[in-house]
């Protein structure tokens, strides 16, 4: 039972400000990932949660109580770390054990707690191995139950996969998923993998430069990213830049309606890949274009388009769609986000023209 | 096409020549001039003429055990390392640790003057400590400025020799533990703290444990170097008891009793193999574990 508070926290390191202004509440049982490019100041913010870092304003709480004071020994967080995680002269009974030891816990309590967060990650008899002896999904799980076994209020987690290669970060990921839901521990886990995050969270923080961008559901943030930032970041996005004047925006040969009047000229669209439809044939509101390029991706192909005026675009295609390379295509946004001067952005969603059927999609 | 065979295995033949021509001249110049005359020794401090005919004998080494000045000279020799190696880790292990961790201007010229020592040769070294420690000195004299007159020098005092063998020993300490300790990731540290250990925990047990083979290695060159040191004890020492080099020299050249001189020799050879056996075994057996990993 957890609630953890983060109260308009700053960080600067000399000028530069690393955190600045964060504010945001992880509920009980909650699974938050901060989500954002490497430099972002996501790792700061954890290790400010963590304790080894001493913000430079605002306050962090955990059940309502402040805990900056607190050094990061005797804070009730446990982190797992990146790499290089668990002590190498410690066998891994020793490196899940340190910390009950140290809280002075009799022997046979150490012992039944260990063997548990070892069960619990999957490594029953496990005990005797040193770390040199595992492998590096085995020492990620390994950290995992020396965090998980003192029973942490909040578990903080630094890019514990990023090290691990693509099979495995995405096992672990389950495995992880399956752990924090059975605990139900409230959990922070800073990442810059949006597939990550998307899969993983409850919620997530999107942050760039020290500054949060968006907190939302993954589906959420997904469908509605509130800045250009976090459109650009998350998923595939095709980011067109037009003028508008009256009630349009004119993106190369096609003017898109827009659901009220713009008073900026310059205006970004973000269409989403998926967004695009394939028409039967031309239409006042669709592109016509070739495809530049196909990239067979299993149940469904990705095609780059080549539109007159426009950046490429990017467009999946599905399978029973026969379309080669150079093939000429129609393609129609029927859902489109307007951005203008670094606002919210305006969702255009429509239906799909009378005249014209669509392809499929 | 049988005959054509040989040259395909001359190279790495030859590599091999090359290889032992390399160590040779080192190999050849120790076997000549350590281990031949260091055996040639051994072998006499261990033979007595017996009517003309040499027999063996240990009489040379019961008269050096049973001369009181030259078991009191042993025995100091062994206080003054203990003594020197304990305040050298003393100093050392914080100094290695606050340049591990510390970063900024005041790390640099920290480190630059651990390292000052290593650039000062010992005979200057122990002047300095002459003009510095002794009556009159640098010391007495801000003392007496301060208001304290009862300064009393170490000069020509066991403590006197302490001082100036640690001043010698804190750049290679410091050099060696501070690398150590570079190897240990800041993440180890971290989550030791995470997990609610404090510094005096994190120290005793994840530092320290991680470091066992470069404070062996101290140890083990420290002892070495110390115990047979001759010019800090020569100068700044007191004229009984004296360190194992002091005497020896004196018995060689002013009583003029090389035999005595030869089994000194032998005796703190002994004690110094022994030690440099074990720097040797830390050294080998932290190889193969780099090996294995």
């Amino acid at each position: 039972m957890a609630i953890l508070d983060l109260v308009r926290l700053d960080k600067h390191f000399g000028s530069v400000a690393a955190v600045s202004d964060v504010a945001f509440t992880v509920s009980d049982g909650e699974f938050m990932c901060i989500l954002g490019p490497s430099g972002c100041g996501k790792s700061t913010l954890l290790r400010m949660i963590a304790g080894f870092e001493t913000p430079t304003g605002g306050d962090i709480r955990i059940d309502g109580d402040s805990i900056v004071a607190l050094g990061a020994n005797r804070r009730p967080t446990a982190m797992v770390f990146q790499k290089y995680t668990l002590w190498p002269h410690m066998k891994v009974f020793d490196n899940i054990g340190f910390g009950l030891q140290l809280r002075r816990l009799p022997r046979a309590e150490i012992k039944r707690k260990v063997e548990e967060s070892l069960a619990l990650v999957s490594l029953s008899g496990y005990e005797e191995r040193y770390p040199a002896q595992l492998s590096g999904g085995q020492q990620q799980r390994v950290a995992l139950a020396r965090a998980l076994v003192l029973e942490p209020k909040i578990l903080l987690l630094d890019e514990p996969f990023s090290s691990l290669d693509a099979i495995l970060r995405v096992r672990l990921r389950e495995e992880l998923h399956r752990i924090q839901r059975r605990l139900n521990i409230t959990a922070i886990f800073v990442t810059h993998d949006q597939e990550e995050a998307l899969t993983l969270a409850d919620r997530i923080a999107v942050m760039n430069s020290g500054r949060i961008e968006q907190i939302a559901a993954p589906a959420d943030i997904y469908a509605n990213p509130a800045s250009l930032f976090v459109a650009d970041f998350i998923g595939a996005m095709n980011l067109l830049e037009g003028e508008a004047s009256g009630r349009q925006v004119r993106l190369g040969a096609v003017a898109l309606p827009t659901p009220d009047g713009i008073a900026a000229r310059q205006v970004t669209v973000a269409i989403r890949p998926e967004d695009l439809v394939v028409l039967d044939g031309p239409h006042p509101e669709a592109w016509s274009c070739a495809v530049e390029q196909i990239s067979d991706l299993g149940h469904y192909r990705r095609a780059v388009l080549e539109v007159p005026q426009l950046p490429p675009m990017k467009i999946y295609l599905p399978k029973s769609l026969s379309v080669q390379e150079r093939a000429a295509l129609h393609v129609y946004p029927r859902r489109y986000l307007i951005y203008e001067n670094g606002g919210a952005p305006r969702e255009v969603s429509r239906p799909l023209p009378a005249a014209a059927a669509a392809l499929l999609g | 096409m049988t005959a054509a065979a040989p040259p395909q295995s001359s190279p790495s033949w030859r590599k091999g020549i090359i290889a032992y021509l390399m160590v040779a001249p080192p190999l050849l110049l120790m076997i000549l001039l350590i281990f031949i005359p260091a055996l040639q020794s051994t072998a006499r401090t261990l033979t007595i003429d017996v009517n003309g005919e040499p027999g063996f004998s240990i009489s040379r080494y019961t008269a050096f055990f049973q001369d009181p000045i030259s078991v009191s000279n042993l025995f100091f020799t062994f206080q003054v390392t203990l003594i020197t190696l304990a305040a050298i880790f003393i100093l050392c292990f914080p100094l290695a640790i606050y340049l591990r961790f510390a970063t900024g201007k005041l790390a640099g010229a920290v480190q630059v003057l651990a390292l000052f020592p290593l650039f000062v040769p010992g005979i200057i070294l122990a002047y300095a400590l002459i003009r510095f420690l002794g009556t009159r000195g640098t010391l007495d004299n801000v003392l007496s400025i301060v208001g304290f007159t009862g300064y009393r020098t170490p000069y020509l005092k066991p403590d006197a020799i302490i001082f100036g063998l640690v001043w010698e020993s804190i750049p290679f300490t410091v050099l060696v533990l501070t690398a150590g300790l570079r190897q240990i990731s800041d993440s180890l540290i971290e989550s030791a703290r995470d997990v609610g250990a404090n510094s005096w925990q994190i120290f005793w047990r994840i530092i320290l444990p991680q470091i066992a083979r470069p404070v062996l290695i101290v140890f083990s060159l420290n002892f070495l170097g110390i115990f047979g040191s001759y010019t800090i004890p020569y100068l700044l020492g007191p004229a009984a008891p004296q360190m194992m080099g002091v005497f020896m020299q004196q018995t060689f050249g002013q009583y003029r009793r090389p035999d005595d001189a030869e089994t000194q020799a032998v005796i703190t050879f002994i004690i110094c193999a022994f030690i440099g056996f074990l720097y040797v075994r830390t050294v080998a057996t932290q190889r193969k574990r780099e090996e294995s990993e």
